[in-house]
């Protein structure tokens, strides 16, 4: 039992979180998944980009493939979402494969993968506004049934709640498996230094494509979650820079590298943005980004490891415990 | 839809204008880039501010839009400037990728505080310029995008001279090649770093000012403008001052040309996709010569 | 017997500079094998090209008696020949057990048997204590042992030294030396890339000297030493201490 006990403390905590929604209000669960919705996606983000270092400014595309995807098979083949989303998992892997080995192959780093993965998002959404069978700019409408299982349709929110609660605890858990894994430390090796990790028997190009394939799968269901609960994908809603941006803003200001940063990140930002959306949105529309926004300087600014990193190092200054997980690093750049 | 000769001539010129205002934008950025190796993530935004501000000046205050640069270039100037100080020197040592993350906070930032203040409407002025075109050989040019087309220029030919012959120029030059060596010439690198942020951001109140007579605002106006700048700034190579220039022309006449033969907004996709194969395969740029 | 390498009119030109040119040598199992030359002389391009790290101009290489010109890095590491850079390559925000951990990945598939062989080469290497230590937070002496540790780790039947002796004390170097010469002597392969000649002639069984890329000599310590053509390399070279 001894090796599972790592998985132990997430089981626990999100099993916690689950009685959760038996206390609160109808809104105070949606607040919850959308608190789940991006702690997955930037989870899901982390993986590339915090451990791996790959700083990707456009996970929309994944986010996209697979809201479009599973809802365009709904629509047109009756297609269940529960399938639709593996479809959509599998669109994605071709894509960030494809993106990883171009990008990867051709030595793009830093900044100029950055901006290459921007620039990919932001042609998916032209592609996408002048695709007529995916509703063009438009987009397109999860047709309603009411409660539905099969379709992954329910009128209530609980059963989307305990959905996004099981998808985000694998994440964590696929997270917490790097942690201690050949595979997550060699994401960090790559992350840390590309040419020592090569020389140390690390096939650097396979790493850094195979965690742009897994990040981008797992984003990809997330954007199946966020289609069946939205009931809408739209070209800017999926693959535009704002989603791109919100997925990497909670893993960065939460801790990046770390299993449980992003979580922490959209815990605490996700209901201030919400409240101020609500309180402020119809006089104030984009009161909540302008949030994010100073949230990120100033994270930037003075605790760039985050809110996790900056624990760490007060707990190991207070206790001077050595620091058994893997710690968060700073971003690396390295272009040029 | 008709591809005919006029068509293609039409676009050409229209793509030749409009290029001449994204190589003026795109300058600044590769001057900032150039010097002190900063992606500004925020400059789409700080040429928002410059739209708005050249609106303000126009609708409340009746002044004539080329007039406004006389305002919005120092404008720009004093914002870039003070963002400098306050944000980016603090993390001139940290790596890359957290000054992009703090650019990208700062374009949020910007972003939403003109959606809050100014609401998503599009705005656009009307002025003594506006309507008057000439017609030659059957294409039709605006005044204000023949206005635009040379006033880049001109701006474009000014801060190339600044950076040649003032010591102002030879400071930012030297600091950019090798900050080391500059600090022992006695160059201050940071204040040099400060004036060619201040300087790449002056660059985007002229363009401001000669785009708005044509062109719109609105709070995600940058959002696409900036990412021109991003294409076109990688076109002529980072930091490339006459790189980006030809790289401006070269996306302006991507844009319309496509916009003329392409459907929709595919032509977008083209413009995106200039700029991936770009990175991957010249991300040095089409003028300088690869290093190996 | 075939030797362990072989390298056969090895090639690097740099646009217009021939870094290496025309480079032919080998190594046997068991051996300590020195390659010198004074500084530029090509001798860090040489490991880049047998390492994987760099594509020869022209030339092969061959490894265990198979063709293996144009293997990247981490291929060359896995079929037994690892290097370590010249300038100390740590990973700085991980532990410098965690480093070696990353090398002991190439021949142990799970967590447990890495970190325990990780702890094992710590202890070789004479930083066990600074297991837990942050790559960032060693000393120069604790990040030239750990760039050690970092390749014996991969458990390698043919070890690169990239000037490990440099920016070192006599004491240090001794320990270094030392450290080479069991291991060597547990079976170990070596070929060691030293500025320092005193160190090279304590050391290596057979030496290659370079100079412009080239081979101007080769042979025992003893040899080498005499050789007019190296002695002529060197001279003027503060560090020459024969
Ligand atoms: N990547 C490279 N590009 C261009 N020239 C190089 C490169 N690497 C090494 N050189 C040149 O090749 C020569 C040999 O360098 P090197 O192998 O580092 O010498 P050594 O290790 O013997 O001091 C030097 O003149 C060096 O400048
Ligand atoms: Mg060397």
């Amino acid at each position: 039992m001894r090796r599972y006990r790592e998985f132990l403390i997430p089981v626990v905590v999100f099993g916690l979180a689950g009685f959760l929604p038996l206390f609160l209000k109808t809104y105070y669960v949606h607040i919850g998944i959308l608190i789940l919705i991006w702690a997955y996606l930037a989870t899901s983000w982390n993986i590339l980009g915090g451990y791996a270092g790959q700083h990707s400014l456009g996970h929309g595309l994944y986010m996209g493939i697979g809201a479009y995807a599973s809802t365009y098979l709904a629509l047109n083949f009756g297609l269940t979402p529960w399938v639709g989303m593996f479809v959509g998992m599998a669109f994605a892997a071709a894509a960030g494969w494809f993106v990883g080995y171009a990008t990867f192959r051709y030595g793009l780093k830093g900044a100029y993968f950055a901006l290459v993965t921007i620039a990919l998002a932001e042609a998916a959404v032209y592609v996408v506004s002048n695709w007529k069978a995916m509703g063009g700019a438009a987009g397109l409408e999860v047709k309603y049934l009411g409660t539905n299982p099969f379709m992954m349709q329910f009128d209530g929110k609980l059963p989307y709640f305990y959905i996004i609660l099981v998808m985000t605890l694998l994440a964590v858990l696929t997270a917490q498996w790097l942690n201690r894994r050949r595979f997550g430390y060699r994401l960090i090796a790559v992350r840390e230094n590309e040419e020592a990790a090569e020389a140390m028997g690390v096939n650097t190009l396979g790493t850094k494509i195979n965690a742009n394939v897994l990040s981008a799968v797992m984003t990809a269901a997330g954007g199946t979650f966020f289609a069946q609960y939205f009931t809408y994908v739209g070209p800017r809603v999926v693959f535009g820079e704002m989603v791109s941006v919100q997925i990497l803003l909670f893993a960065i200001i939460g801790g990046l590298g770390t299993v449980w940063g992003p979580l922490v990140g959209a815990v605490i930002l996700v209901p201030v943005a919400e409240i101020a959306r609500a309180e402020l949105g119809t006089q104030f529309q984009g009161a909540h980004l302008l949030l994010y926004g100073g949230v990120l300087v100033f994270t930037m600014l003075f605790m760039p490891k985050g809110i996790v990193g900056l624990v760490k190092s007060v707990r190991s200054r207070i206790w001077k415990t050595p620091d058994d997980s893997v710690s968060a690093p700073a971003p690396e750049g390295g272009a040029s | 839809m008709t591809f005919s000769l006029s068509v293609i001539l039409q676009a050409i010129a229209s793509g030749l204008m409009i290029g001449g205002v994204f190589a003026l934008i795109s300058i600044g950025l590769t001057l900032i880039w150039g010097v002190m190796k900063i992606i500004n993530f925020a400059h789409g935004e700080f040429l928002m501010i410059g739209l708005y501000l050249t609106y303000f000046l126009v609708t409340q205050f009746g002044m004539d839009p080329y007039l406004t640069i006389l305002i919005t270039t120092p404008a720009l100037f004093f914002i870039g400037i003070g963002i400098f100080q306050v944000s980016i020197k603090p993390i001139l040592k940290h790596p890359q990728m957290n000054q992009i993350m703090l650019t990208l906070g700062i374009s949020l930032i910007l972003q939403n505080l003109a959606l809050v203040l100014f609401k998503a409407d599009v705005l656009s002025v009307r002025t003594r310029y506006t309507g008057i075109n000439y017609t030659v050989g059957g294409v039709v040019v605006t005044l204000t995008e023949l206005i635009a087309f040379f006033g880049s220029i001109i701006a474009t030919l000014a801060l190339y001279y600044i950076l040649k012959t003032t010591d102002i120029g030879r400071w930012i030059r030297a600091a950019a090649q090798n900050p080391t060596a500059a600090i022992l010439q006695g160059v201050d690198v940071r204040f040099t770093y400060l004036l060619a942020f201040g300087m790449g951001s002056a660059c985007l109140g002229i363009a401001a000012s000669l785009l708005l007579p044509f062109y719109y605002t609105s709070p995600t106006v940058g959002l696409f403008l900036g990412l021109i700048a991003f294409v076109v700034v990688v076109l002529g190579g980072m930091g490339n001052f006459l790189g980006a220039f030809v790289g401006g022309l070269i996306i302006g006449l991507t844009e319309s040309l496509g916009a003329a033969i392409m459907p929709g907004s595919l032509s977008r996709v083209l413009t995106f996709g200039i700029f991936v194969l770009f990175l991957l395969f010249r991300p040095q740029g089409i003028l300088s010569k690869r290093q190996s | 017997m075939t030797p362990l390498l072989e390298v056969k009119n090895l090639t690097r030109v740099f646009g217009g500079l021939t870094a290496v040119g025309d480079l032919t040598f080998h190594v046997d199992s068991g051996e300590i094998v020195g390659l010198i030359g004074p500084n530029g002389a090509g001798k860090t391009t040489c490991f880049n090209l047998l390492a994987g790290a760099l594509r020869p101009t022209s030339g092969s290489v061959f490894f265990k008696g198979k063709d293996v010109t144009g293997r990247k890095s981490h291929q060359m590491c896995k079929l037994g020949l690892t290097r370590t850079f010249q300038v100390v390559q740590p990973f700085p925000d991980i532990t410098a057990l965690e480093n070696v951990m990353i090398g002991a990945f190439v021949r142990h598939g799970s967590t447990g048997a890495a970190e325990a062989k990780a702890r094992e080469v710590l202890d070789v290497v004479g930083i066990g204590h600074k297991a837990d230590v942050l790559g960032r937070d060693l000393t120069l002496m604790e990040l030239k042992r750990l760039e050690i540790g970092k390749g014996l780790a991969t458990e390698p039947d043919l070890l690169l030294l990239d000037e490990v002796a440099a920016g070192l004390t006599p004491v240090e170097i001794d320990d270094i030396l030392a450290l080479v010469r069991r291991l060597n002597s547990e079976g170990m392969t070596f070929l060691v890339v030293e500025h320092v000649m005193k160190v090279i002639m304590n050391l290596s069984h057979r030496i290659v000297v370079l100079n412009f890329g080239s081979q101007i000599a080769e042979g025992t310590p003893a040899e080498i030493s005499k050789n007019p053509a190296v002695l002529d390399a060197y001279l003027g070279e503060e560090e020459y201490v024969a």
